[in-house]
């Protein structure tokens, strides 16, 4: 998987590229753990290029999440491929994660309202 | 033969009948006629003891000779019947004009009833021809009628009146009450001079209306002299002080109470807001944030019961914006609430519930409505906190599907393998939904467990948990269930066998494609498609041997979806397979050979449009 990180206002965008599994989704944990170590926990996956995603790629968004929240900071998602979308609507994980149609959607929230 | 004067008398003297249908039609009759006589008896049916009568009376009165009837009614206002005089009251109203030099006339009748009738009747039509009349009634002997002059002369509005208002004020201190309201209903700046003076008033009451009326008027200079006043002893004064300024506030859209002491009036301001005053709801939003954090969520959580939703998406965004030391007060709150304002209190304590939070959150979990329930347990799953499964657990076996809808899912975020035997007990639900949510649940756990009692429900008795088991172990995705899902290509079911298909094409890493290749030969032609799409997505330009075949399946929608998928491969090599079926009899399968030769660009290949006779005839002049 490729990994794309940058930085915009108020937030760390990573562009994630390929598939989202076991083994993908440490990578995508070992650099967002990088990114704490750092003090940046406003964090953003865009998903445009994630063609598929099993349970660990899920565990592994779940797992960021909980340390996001832990830290006080922020998680989205954006630009859902239309197979990852079907899997957030079943297990409704869209109720805990904030999920965006676009990253200029997303980057508008950073910079409007900061949730917490 | 009756005559006209006969039929009339007889219509009148049915008027006096007991008989509901007599009178009504009496009425009715009554209507058609024109003369005095019919109209003396239409206002006699407005004091009828039956309001459908009264009604009919009225309305018919409206469309006769309106000039005699308003005298007739001017006269008669005194009816005993109170709804009587309601209708004779709406009666003049909606004449208007036409009424006025009857009203006018009636001003200097020796009855002060009727002078005081006529007086309000011309404040409710509100001509301003008449302020002058009306401003003479200020004399008028009569308590009764000066006070109704000057109640219609606010209701007029208009600012030729308040010269005789401010002498009225100094002559007659019994209606001082009503001229200052008048002096600010008509919200003329020029009576603002006059007003200022009258706040020395000792009468509380009249001190008041004095300040409520500067606030009407709207003066931005008035300001400074009403800031003086919300010091004042008395609450009521001080109350009505900052009400009148921020009333000013909202005129100007400019802000005039920056430094108010709000906080010294936070009872008024949330009485106000929950009696739906909306320029201080607006004046408390406009400075949410402006406040300090404690008062601020105490203002919030006060007016959540009372505002519209666009104000309560503004109480959120500044809610968020305190963040997670919001949740205590919130938490306090959280009993005594109604049941829209929980609602909305769990979703800010969404944004930030922690393990302290949902610990709190878990003693509400008995609350009586189920939609509250049901936030909670999402809630609940959003903390991500094991310790809440058990209170979870308690809401999964909820009596409303809903709630153990919501419970199993937030279970599922948890993602505890402890859980797992109870995620597997919501497959047995008895709503679709419930089922779906523990599956969901299923999937983000998996693990060997979950796969191995997914695989077995793949031969369940029940051909939805059968659907459920191949959903399931689809997303899951996992290497492990992809053995489970080549065994169901021999299942019974032809839509389990399509569902592995896509399910396996989807997962990839499968090494042995015989089973697919097997399915191409498929009965069911679903099935078949499904296979076509699996070896390709698996193999890519290496499957186009093995299904080159189904190009001549006996099924139609086969044979499109495969020169569809072999078109979009994009390999000019292929198109020497589709080109046969550009000639093909099916619409379908010849629109999709050219679309799919059309995706290889090899354009070169398609047929060229034969020449018409006249473009042969122009090309051999040529």
């Amino acid at each position: 998987m490729e990994i794309t990180i940058r930085d915009e206002t108020n937030v760390t965008i990573l562009a994630l590229k390929g598939r989202l599994d076991l083994g993908t989704g440490s990578a995508v944990k070992e650099q967002v753990k990088n990114l704490f170590e750092k003090e940046k926990t406003m964090i953003h996956l865009n998903l445009a290029e994630v063609e598929f995603i099993n349970s660990s790629g899920l565990g592994s968004l779940v797992s960021i999440m909980k340390e996001v929240r832990l830290r006080k900071g922020r998680l989205t998602l954006s630009n859902l491929d239309s197979y990852v979308q079907e899997i957030f609507e079943i297990t409704q994980l869209s109720h805990i994660f904030e999920i965006f149609a676009t990253e200029e959607e997303t980057l508008n929230s950073y910079r409007a309202v900061p949730v917490s | 033969m009756h005559t006209v004067v006969d039929r009339m008398g007889r219509f009148l003297a049915q008027l006096q009948s007991s008989d509901f249908a007599d009178r009504e039609k009496a009425v009715k009759e009554l209507a058609t006629f024109y003369g005095d006589e019919a109209i003396a008896g239409l206002v006699l049916a407005l004091e009828d003891s039956d309001p459908r009568i009264r009604e009919l009376a009225a309305d018919s009165l409206g469309r006769t000779n309106v000039c005699f009837a308003s005298q007739l009614l001017i006269r008669s206002q005194n009816h005993r019947n109170i709804e009587t005089r309601k209708l004779v009251t709406e009666f003049l109203v909606r004449i208007g004009s036409p009424a006025v030099q009857f009203l006018l006339d009636a001003l200097d009748d020796d009855d002060p009833d009727i002078r005081m009738f006529a007086v309000c009747m011309l404040g409710r039509i509100r001509d301003d021809t008449t302020v002058g009349a009306l401003c003479e009634r200020l004399s008028d002997g009569n308590l009764k009628v000066v006070r109704s002059a000057v109640e219609a002369l606010g209701e007029i509005g208009s600012s030729k009146a308040i010269p005789a208002l401010v002498a009225t004020y100094e002559k007659i201190a019994d209606v001082r009450l009503q001229v200052v309201e008048a002096l600010g209903k008509i919200g003329d700046p020029a009576a603002v001079e006059a007003l200022l003076g009258y706040l020395k008033a000792d009468d509380p009451l009249l001190l008041c209306a004095v300040i409520e009326a500067v606030g009407n008027i709207g003066a931005k200079d008035s300001v400074e002299t009403l800031r003086e006043h919300l010091d004042s002893k008395d609450p009521a004064i001080a109350e009505t002080a900052l009400a009148a300024i921020i009333n000013i506030t909202a005129k100007y859209g400019q802000d005039f109470g920056y430094d108010l002491p709000v906080k010294q009036f936070q009872g008024f301001l949330i009485s106000s807001i929950k009696n739906g005053d909306k320029k201080i709801t607006e004046f408390i939003l406009n400075r949410l944030t402006g406040l300090c954090e404690q008062q601020m969520v105490g203002f919030a959580l006060d007016a959540l019961d009372f505002v519209e939703e666009g104000a309560v998406k503004r109480i959120l965004e500044a809610l968020g914006k305190v963040g997670p030391s919001a949740s205590e007060l919130i938490l306090e709150r959280f009993v005594e609430s109604t049941y829209r304002t929980k609602l909305i209190l769990l979703d800010i304590l969404g944004w930030f519930v922690d393990e302290s939070i949902a610990g709190r959150l878990v003693d509400f979990v008995d609350d009586p409505h189920p939609e509250v329930r049901r936030k909670i347990a999402y809630t609940l799953g959003k903390a991500g906190w094991s310790g809440a499964a058990a209170t979870l657990k308690k809401l999964a076996t909820d009596e409303v599907g809903y709630v153990r809808e919501a419970a199993f899912v937030a279970l599922g975020w948890l993602c505890s393998e402890r859980d797992v035997d109870f995620l597997l007990t919501g497959l047995k639900d008895e709503y679709s939904d419930v089922r779906e949510a523990a599956l969901g649940a299923l999937v983000i756990i998996s693990g060997p467990k979950v796969i191995a009692k997914l695989a077995a429900d793949l031969y369940h008795h029940d051909s939805g948990r059968q659907h459920l088991a191949v959903t399931g172990l689809g997303l899951i995705g996992e290497r492990e269930v992809i053995d489970p899902l080549m065994k169901v290509l021999n299942h019974p079911e032809p839509s389990i066998r399509k569902a592995a298909l896509t399910s396996l094409a989807r997962i990839g890493e499968i090494t042995d494609i015989e089973p697919l290749k097997l399915a191409l030969h498929d009965e069911n032609s679903g099935v078949r498609k499904a296979a076509v799409s699996a070896l390709i997505t698996i193999q890519g330009e290496r499957a186009v041997g093995e299904i080159r075949f189904l190009l001549d399946d006996k099924d139609v929608w086969v044979r499109y979806h495969t020169i569809s998928s072999i078109g979009r491969l994009g390999f000019d090599k292929h198109s020497e397979y589709l080109l046969p079926y550009l000639e093909e009899e099916e619409d379908i399968v010849r629109i999709a050979a050219t679309k799919a030769v059309a995706q290889m660009a090899n354009r070169r290949v398609l047929p060229q449009p034969e020449a018409s006779p006249k473009e042969e005839r122009y090309c051999r002049g040529c």
